[in-house]
């Protein structure tokens, strides 16, 4: 209760914390309201035919938690990870109803301010990702650029009528 | 709106201990029972402090002054049923003036109370429901129109305060129509239970039109409520005389002790339950790792051996209370079938009782709502082809009023539960004739009297040959095995001409543990449920054969079955995980499992255990993976993937329908 009645003064003040992360040279940013928890990397088991970018599951504190590589779901090419890789629990929804995801990241950098006087507008660098909404906006925190990212449309499960997880474009698959 | 709903919550309870403490007999006993009534009491009056409803909290202040326990004089109870009755009163116009004075909440706005009003009134006419069948059976119980009157009045104010005016008003004509029975103006009637049963049906419309608006979609509020209120209105209007006479009459097993259970119980969301139960299972994995540590076990102290042990006793234990938490009595079900029972029987014109029996046979929540539809079924088939008309009984000599019996017990992990009728039983010829009429068997095949029973589970098997409205709904009883199947149970029958037909449904106790088989293969460990699994073996080079040169097949006790190698199963992904190179399927271990009546040896690395697991889900974003029923987490904390045979062998998983 009291980180929310945090955030919800300072975004009354218009600024909103940010948690920072790599990923290859991009630096991706997410409101700290939808990160649960930064595990580092282990060993993930995989699920037979689940989704691609799905590396498969965790077992975190007795809940068996989905883990989806992030490259490989912004069609990003895989990479070998190095000992900063971590997995990113993150909320799907803003309600934290939904059993959390964890997400695959190179490294996290920061925890950072963003001003909206920081936020640029994109329409004329409106990219693949922008396209399929899954980055919204770029902050440009003192000449350092932050993608936001879209965590609603990146985590969205768009189920099929067989249950199983729609793919994203197959244009820029990654390799894993 | 939270304050007002445990204001109602509070009077409901104060009232009920009120009017239960007549039957309690002792100095002792009438004290605790007092002193336990003042403590409610003063609780209403803080709560009708807080909402500044002075009139109330008088009342409740005056009445906790009566509770002398001390005073344990029987003067004293008139005294006190009075002022109950008075705070009642006061509560129910200062509430209402309240909601006057609140601006009427809009029917879907964000924010509504919903949940409260789903949750509680749910509750309350699954007691309604008992109630009147038990009012029904016994017209002079008081303690029944009592409990009636409170659950309608309950209702009555959730309604107000979740702003639904038809429910409040449906609710508020019961209330008094019961009032008058209370009062004893009015005597019970068949059509008084009727109308009563149909409010509480309007009313659970109602709930589950709230229940949509909660989960955000759009709320119809049930149309018939016009037509209710004027059948109630005409009731109250109408001279209260007539007499109970209907044929169906419901018993049941249970005690008025039982029906107390509600007091102590405590209302808990089952995400929570989930969590206590997920993290209990983590800390037994954590003890046993602290207990296989090889650094302490290299201390050798007895002092610490002793420590571990006693710490391992307590998680078991501890594990053990926490998977009964989710574990919840199947009379919830049974009175709900006692219902439907009342109201196909009225239908069919049958005379027939209904006797539940072991109604506190404790069974995982899931198993006991998966197991409603598939009962009622069977009652239904039970009263519409199993029970004969009144006359034709009495011309077979038995008593005109047919019997089913739903009972429960516990079976060596299971629990058994039995659905029997006393009526003409199954008539094997017919079946063996509709069989084959259906070509379900051929004409020269030679049964056993059971193999023939057995025949009415086959798909597209229905003896009765005339289609009634209330059976014959194109729903069989091989759904009926399917379902039971789903729940890891099986369906039996017994039948005697003449005698009547029993069902056996036998169910495991949880959905959440199974015996399973632990395989490795690759990195990864696979989990089999235990019962599908009917051999493994080293194949030798000369069982595996090859079918167009790729399919494999092996020969069990001469028995073709097809080989499923993990590779096939897990597709590319997995695969690309996997160092080293695959083994063919003569270095693999075979797991011959078996799902409905198809067979298949599935290609692993290496079996390792069998164990016990706790079932988990991967999360709905994940989604339903085809051939994965969830994930389990091992003794060391990892996660094995348990495999869904249906899903694997189903006609379109990978061909292999054999």
């Amino acid at each position: 209760m009291e980180e929310l009645a945090r955030t919800i003064r300072e975004d009354l003040r218009g600024a909103s914390k940010y948690l920072a992360f790599r990923l290859g040279n991009e630096e991706f940013a997410v409101p700290v309201g939808r990160i649960r928890e930064i595990i580092p990397w282990q060993d993930i088991t995989p699920v037979p035919q689940a989704a691609f970018y799905v590396l498969g599951v965790i077992n975190l504190r007795g809940k068996v938690v989905p883990v989806m590589d992030l490259r490989l779901r912004l069609g990003m090419a895989g990479q070998e990870r190095d000992a900063r890789a971590c997995i990113v629990v993150m909320q799907p929804d803003a309600k934290r109803t939904q059993s959390p995801i964890g997400v695959v990241v190179d490294a996290v950098s920061e925890v950072l301010q963003i001003q909206p006087s920081e936020l640029e507008d994109t329409a004329a660098l409106a990219n693949g990702w922008m396209r399929q909404g899954y980055v919204s906006q770029i902050a440009n925190c003192k000449g350092k650029v932050k993608l936001l990212l879209e965590i609603d449309s990146v985590l969205a499960g768009q189920m099929d009528e067989t249950g199983a997880l729609e793919a994203p474009e197959p244009a820029g698959r990654g390799k894993g | 709106m939270q304050r007002e709903a445990q204001l109602l919550r509070l009077l409901d309870a104060v009232l009920g201990s009120v009017f239960a403490t007549l039957p309690v007999a002792g100095t002792a006993r009438l004290a605790s029972h007092r002193q336990e009534l003042a403590v409610q009491v003063q609780r209403t009056a803080e709560c009708a402090r807080e909402l500044a409803m002075p009139g109330t909290e008088g009342a409740a202040r005056h009445l906790a002054a009566l509770l002398d326990p001390d005073d344990c004089s029987g003067d004293l109870q008139p005294r006190i049923e009075e002022q109950a009755e008075r705070l009642q009163a006061l509560a129910e116009r200062e509430l209402e003036a309240r909601m006057m004075a609140a601006a009427p909440p809009a029917p879907s706005g964000p924010g509504m109370p919903w949940s409260d009003f789903v949750l509680e009134s749910r509750e309350h006419l699954a007691n309604i429901e008992a109630e009147l069948l038990r009012l029904e059976n016994t017209p002079d119980d008081t303690e029944a129109v009592h409990a009636l009157f409170r659950s309608f009045h309950t209702i009555k104010g959730l309604a107000a305060i979740a702003g639904t005016e038809t429910a409040r008003e449906v609710a508020h004509q019961t209330e008094n129509l019961l009032d008058e029975v209370r009062g004893g103006s009015r005597a019970v009637s068949s059509g008084l239970i009727d109308l009563a049963l149909a409010s509480a049906d309007f009313l659970g419309e109602v709930v589950a039109a709230a229940e949509q608006i909660d989960r955000g979609e759009g709320m119809e509020i049930p149309e018939n409520a016009g037509m209710l209120l004027d059948q109630l209105h005409a009731a109250l209007n109408a001279p209260a005389r007539s007499r109970p006479g209907s044929g169906t009459r419901a018993k049941s097993g249970g005690t008025p002790a039982e029906r107390r259970i509600g007091a102590s119980a405590v209302k808990v969301d089952t995400a929570k339950l989930d969590q206590l139960v997920d993290l209990v299972g983590e800390l037994v994995i954590a003890q046993s790792l602290v207990r296989l540590d090889p650094a302490l076990l290299a201390l050798d102290d007895p002092g610490t051996a002793k420590n571990l042990n006693r710490l391992g006793r307590i998680t078991t234990e501890l594990q053990k209370t926490a998977m009964s938490l989710r574990v919840v009595p199947v009379g919830q079900t049974f009175r709900r079938m006692a219902r439907v029972f009342r109201d196909l029987a009225r239908e069919s014109g049958k005379l027939a009782t209904l006797e539940t029996v072991g109604e506190d046979a404790e069974l995982d929540r899931t198993i006991v709502e998966r197991l409603a539809d598939p009962l009622m079924h069977m009652v239904r088939n039970a009263v519409d082809h199993g029970l004969e008309n009144p006359e034709d009984r009495v011309k077979a000599g038995k008593p005109g009023e047919g019997r089913i019996r739903l009972s429960a017990t516990h079976e060596s992990g299971n629990v058994v539960i039995e659905v029997s009728d006393d009526g003409r039983g199954l008539d094997r010829d017919r079946i063996l004739r509709k069989a084959i009429e259906r070509g379900l068997v051929k004409e020269q095949a030679q049964l056993t009297p059971a193999e023939i029973l057995d025949l009415i589970f086959e798909p597209g098997f229905s003896t009765s040959e005339q289609v009634t409205s209330i059976s014959g709904r194109g729903v069989g009883m091989d759904v009926v095995k399917r379902e039971i199947e789903k729940l890891r149970g099986r369906v039996e029958v017994r039948s005697e001409p003449g005698k009547g037909t029993t069902f056996l449904l036998k169910v495991p106790l949880t959905l959440a543990i199974i015996d399973a088989l632990v395989v490795k293969h690759g990195e990864n460990r696979y989990i089999l449920p235990l019962f599908t699994v009917r051999e493994i073996l080293r194949p030798g080079g000369q069982t595996i054969n090859t079918v167009e040169g790729r399919n494999e097949v092996v020969l069990v006790r001469d028995r073709v079955v097809p080989v499923l190698r993990m590779e096939t199963l897990l597709g590319d992904s997995v695969l690309s995980l996997r160092g080293g190179r695959a083994r063919t399927t003569e270095e693999s271990v075979l797991v011959v499992v078996e799902s409905g009546t198809r067979r298949v040896a599935l290609a692993v690395d290496e079996v390792l255990c069998k164990q016990e697991v706790v079932i988990k889900s991967l999360g709905d974003w994940i989604g339903r993976v085809r051939g994965v029923a969830g994930g389990a987490i091992l003794g060391d904390g990892g996660v094995g993937i348990i495999l869904d045979l249906d899903g694997l062998m189903g006609k379109e998983g990978y061909g292999l329908a054999a």
